[in-house]
């Protein structure tokens, strides 16, 4: 912990002139709103177009923060995360969703407008807790930082109270969204190297999700997690 | 000299261990005592150098994951580097031996009086002898080396839990021949990680308090503790430590370990291990905190009052050989523990020389314990591993067929059963003269009261320390053998027989000389800031001194006048029995030709007064089955009487604690419900209470 902060504190340059922070801001909250209009959307499609934007928001906030930093390196891993979460990832979704047949989420644990308070909570919770990070070294991309935390936030509720497998693969890309966004605003910048391997791991686990939700279609005809219910001693 | 030692025992341990793997099957028992005894040796030379007065500190930063690795010795650390090495070079080169093909050692135990004996188990390989276990004791003995050379709270802990580990391994070595063995392991298993997450919840809440994990800086703030985080240390480190000497009512492991594990490494565990608990609380209690309150040296008296007493007592009706010694290591932990409480007393009273003798009790008479309760364990392995047996009441008659082994069990027992010119004898007396010379006018109430019952419940013990030697030695080894058994028994290989020579030979050497002891412990006692610059031990030639108060004794001299009057009355007889005539006659046959191993005591019968007047303690099964005659009901065909005597402490506290634990994991079970859903909300609600907690407190 100590480490990541030392490291924040020494790098936290990022985007200074006044029209990238507010490009910056304007990325930030096109992230937050494309992570809470997940939420909101229930039509797996949808979701998975809404994930798409949110890639392009990621990709473009890599590209701001590359740009203030300098150096080519910098906009390969913005090209790098464009690809990836824009198009690759979006793709193999709805390969699944196109073998599944399952075209809404049904009935999630928590309905709509439940989940839309949830995540104002959330959020404003993630603002809190983000305080001390945010006093450590104040500049905008720091000030910003808040909005990484709450996505993963907004991942893990996903994760916790949807139903179909292809929705927890959904929850798990915003928690690493969210991850990424945290990244690139306090560390001004992943290395190339860095984002290549966690990039790989993130296609890796989609993959084999994929398979996961194939297998369970052809063994119990749904995808519903809360049939798995024999996982216990 | 201790840098040369510490090196032997860790690359000892590590090389020869590796060297025990790759080592071909029928040389492998030669190689592991031989890296054992070798290890041993490291320890021997490390201990000698720190009781020698020379102090050692290494520091590698980065060796353990969290901290560094620190290993400092004192004169302190360097007494129970010396106990432990010789020790460990006693059960090596026994080892050697024990764990040779042959022997009944490795097979069921057969019920007390089936003298059935299976003649292909006596050919089996010992699981004694196997690749693992063999492998482990090396690593077993360099780990408790090292224990006491640890100075900082993670060297400590890690080497602490290793010592248990690999301890675990060995106590579970025969474990596909007895279920016994699997259930003393479980028990052993749950007792000392009980015992480590107290001390280790002890060693965190002092190293944080005084912002410093190394003794040093312990040592250095100690003073400015709050008493608060001074009291629960202390309770923490008792129980903790407590739990590993033996300490009644946490002893419930020692009598199903002990017995269960292979013969040396029962020596290893009840003659050095234990010792290790007693360490730790000298280290912490004394050395790092500073001094302990009195309530603490009341506490700790009145437990080691409860130690020594149950153990003796449960010792005395014991039938099983290895049980009985095991209830024995719980007794003389307990006089240790009497003189590290009285020590804390006087201390606290401001009787700093009082204090000083006592403490100086307590250490002698772990040497005093470690010597024979290795010669006695060892030798309980001898006829173990001869006979196939530990019950007392199945053996008999074995001076006739293993006459060393017996002559060195009788130098042992002598020395446990407290008797001069016993090694044992010394360390009690000197502990007796502490503990009396505090009576007197001008004391506190509590002392006045306390201290006389600590005299009786020494002097009791001591007694029926006696009883309890005298019916292990005599109806173990003398007499007639009562099974078949113990008929065909063999003396053991000549290791065997050096290994208890080795022990016997320290025992004899303690008992005689004490004297040799004063000025390595004056120097231990050194290191203790309560008792610093007291020397009560002073000696001069063959006569043992305290100073500070007035009681010297000479066992040397007490030793040749018992040999004198012995050698005069046999003279005396002699000599009055000359001119009459001669004649040669079964003794003890009171008239009768014919002499029967059912006419003799057995272990059960000379215990029964014992077992009578302290029925409402020890609550005995008795069971009596009649069989009555085919023909008539008046006329008998058999009786049959079995009793045992099973821990009622144990069955008192015990089974409350094992039904709440189990109803607790019952009810945590609920909580593993099968939904991933509520898997993930467990980690989702877990993380959003700790993130307000942060954002609520940050």
């Amino acid at each position: 912990m100590s480490a990541a902060m030392t490291t924040i504190a020494a790098t936290a340059a990022g985007p200074t002139g006044v029209a990238s922070v507010q490009l910056l801001d304007l990325l930030c909250g096109g992230v937050l709103l494309t992570a809470v209009l997940i939420l909101w959307r229930r039509e797996l499609a949808a979701i998975v177009r809404l994930l798409a934007l949110q890639g392009v928001f990621i990709a473009g906030l890599a590209a701001l923060v590359a740009g203030a930093e300098g150096g080519v390196a910098g906009y390969l891993v913005a090209l790098g995360v464009l690809a990836l979460k824009t198009f690759v990832i979006p793709a193999v979704l709805r390969r699944v969703l196109a073998d599944s047949g399952e075209a809404r989420e049904t009935e999630p644990l928590v309905n709509v407008a439940a989940s839309l308070l949830a995540a104002a909570l959330l959020t404003l919770l993630a603002y809190v807790v983000s305080q001390p990070l945010v006093a450590l070294a104040p500049s905008a991309a720091t000030r910003a930082l808040p909005v990484g935390v709450a996505v993963v936030l907004l991942g893990f509720f996903v994760l916790v109270t949807r139903r179909r497998a292809l929705s927890q693969v959904v929850g798990f890309l915003l928690l690493d969204n969210g991850i990424t966004t945290t990244a690139f605003l306090a560390a001004s910048g992943v290395p190339l190297v860095v984002e290549l391997g966690v990039s790989l791991d993130v296609l890796l686990v989609v993959l084999v999700l994929q398979i996961l939700a194939a297998r369970m279609r052809t063994t119990f005809g749904g995808t519903d997690l809360d049939e798995l219910n024999e996982l216990r001693d | 000299m201790i840098q040369t030692g510490l090196w032997l025992v860790a690359l000892g341990a590590l090389v020869g261990a590796a060297a025990v793997v790759v080592a071909p099957e029928r040389r492998r028992h030669v190689v592991a005592g031989s890296v054992t005894a070798l290890v041993g040796v490291g320890g021997v030379l490390a201990g000698l150098g720190g009781l020698g007065g020379s102090t050692w500190t290494a520091v590698a930063p980065g060796l353990l994951p969290l901290g560094e690795a620190r290993l400092a010795v004192d004169a302190l650390s360097g007494a129970f580097l010396l106990l432990i090495g010789a020790v460990a070079v006693a059960a090596g080169v026994y080892g050697i031996g024990y764990t040779a093909p042959g022997g009944r050692h490795a097979q069921d135990l057969p019920a007390a009086h089936d003298q059935h004996l299976p003649d292909a188990a006596a050919h089996h390989a010992s699981p004694a002898a196997s690749r693992t276990a063999q492998a482990t004791v090396p690593l077993f003995v360099a780990a408790m080396l090292l224990v006491p050379a640890a100075a900082s709270v993670t060297t400590f802990l890690v080497l602490w839990e290793l010592m248990a580990l690999t301890s675990l391994l060995l106590v579970l070595t025969e474990h596909r021949l007895r279920a016994s063995v699997r259930e003393a392991g479980l028990w052993y298993a749950g007792m000392t990680h009980a015992g480590l997450v107290a001390i280790m919840t002890a060693f965190a809440l002092v190293a944080a308090n005084v912002g410093g994990e190394s003794f040093d800086a312990i040592r250095a703030g100690a003073a400015d503790l709050s008493p608060t985080v001074r009291t629960v240390a202390l309770v923490l480190v008792l129980l903790g430590f407590g739990s590993k000497a033996g300490m009644v009512p946490l002893h419930v492991w020692l009598p199903r370990a002990h017995p269960e594990a292979p013969s040396h490494v029962s020596a290893l565990m009840s003659a050095a291990m234990v010792k290790l608990g007693v360490y730790g609380l000298i280290r912490v209690a004394f050395d790092l905190l500073g001094g302990a309150p009195r309530w603490w040296g009341l506490l700790v008296l009145a437990l080691g009052c409860l130690s020594a007493l149950y153990g003796v007592l449960q010792a005395s009706v014991a039938v099983d050989l290895k049980r009985l010694l095991a209830y024995s290591t719980s007794e003389n932990v307990g006089l240790m523990l009497i003189g590290l409480g009285a020590a804390a007393v006087f201390a606290a009273d401001g009787n700093r020389v009082l204090a000083g003798v006592v403490m100086a009790a307590a250490v002698l008479h772990a040497f005093n314990h470690a010597a024979f309760k290795t010669v006695l364990f060892l030798g309980a392995g001898s006829v173990l591993r001869s006979t196939g047996l530990r019950d007392l009441d199945a053996l008999g008659g074995l001076v006739r067929r293993m006459p060393v082994t017996t002559a060195l069990v009788a130098v042992g027992t002598l020395g446990a059963a407290a008797l001069p010119p016993g090694n044992g004898f010394v360390s009690e007396w000197v502990l007796l003269q502490g503990l009396i010379h505090s009576v007197g006018p001008g004391g506190s109430p509590v002392v006045a009261v306390s201290i006389p019952v600590a005299v009786g419940v020494v002097a009791l013990t001591a007694g029926l320390g006696v009883a309890t030697f005298v019916k292990a030695f005599g109806v173990g080894f003398l007499a007639l053998p009562r099974s078949t058994a113990a008929a065909e028994a063999t003396e053991s290989p000549l290791p065997m027989r050096v290994g208890m020579g080795l022990a016997a030979g320290v025992c004899l050497a303690l008992g005689l000389l004490p004297a040799v002891a004063a000025r390595p412990l004056d120097r231990v006692l050194g290191v203790l800031p309560e008792v610093r610059s007291i020397d009560p031990l002073a000696d001069s030639a063959v006569t043992l001194r305290l100073n500070g108060i007035a009681g010297s004794m000479s066992p040397l001299v007490i030793a040749v006048g018992l040999v004198l009057a012995g050698t005069a009355v046999v003279a005396l007889v002699r000599r009055l029995s000359r001119g009459v005539p001669r004649r040669v006659a079964p003794a003890w046959g009171c008239g009768a030709i014919e002499r029967d191993p059912r006419q003799e005591y057995t272990a059960t019968s000379f215990a029964e007064p014992l077992t009578r007047v302290f029925d409402d303690v020890l609550r005995p099964e008795q069971d009596v089955d009649v069989t009555p005659l085919a023909e008539s009901r008046y006329l008998i065909e058999s009786v049959t009487f079995r009793q045992r005597v099973p821990d009622r402490l144990e069955a008192r506290i015990y089974p409350p604690l094992l039904a709440a634990a189990t109803a607790w994991g019952r009810w945590s079970r609920r909580l593993a419900r099968g939904s991933v859903h509520t898997y993930l909300a467990y980690g989702f609600v877990g993380l959003l209470a700790a993130l307000l907690l942060a954002g609520v407190t940050g």
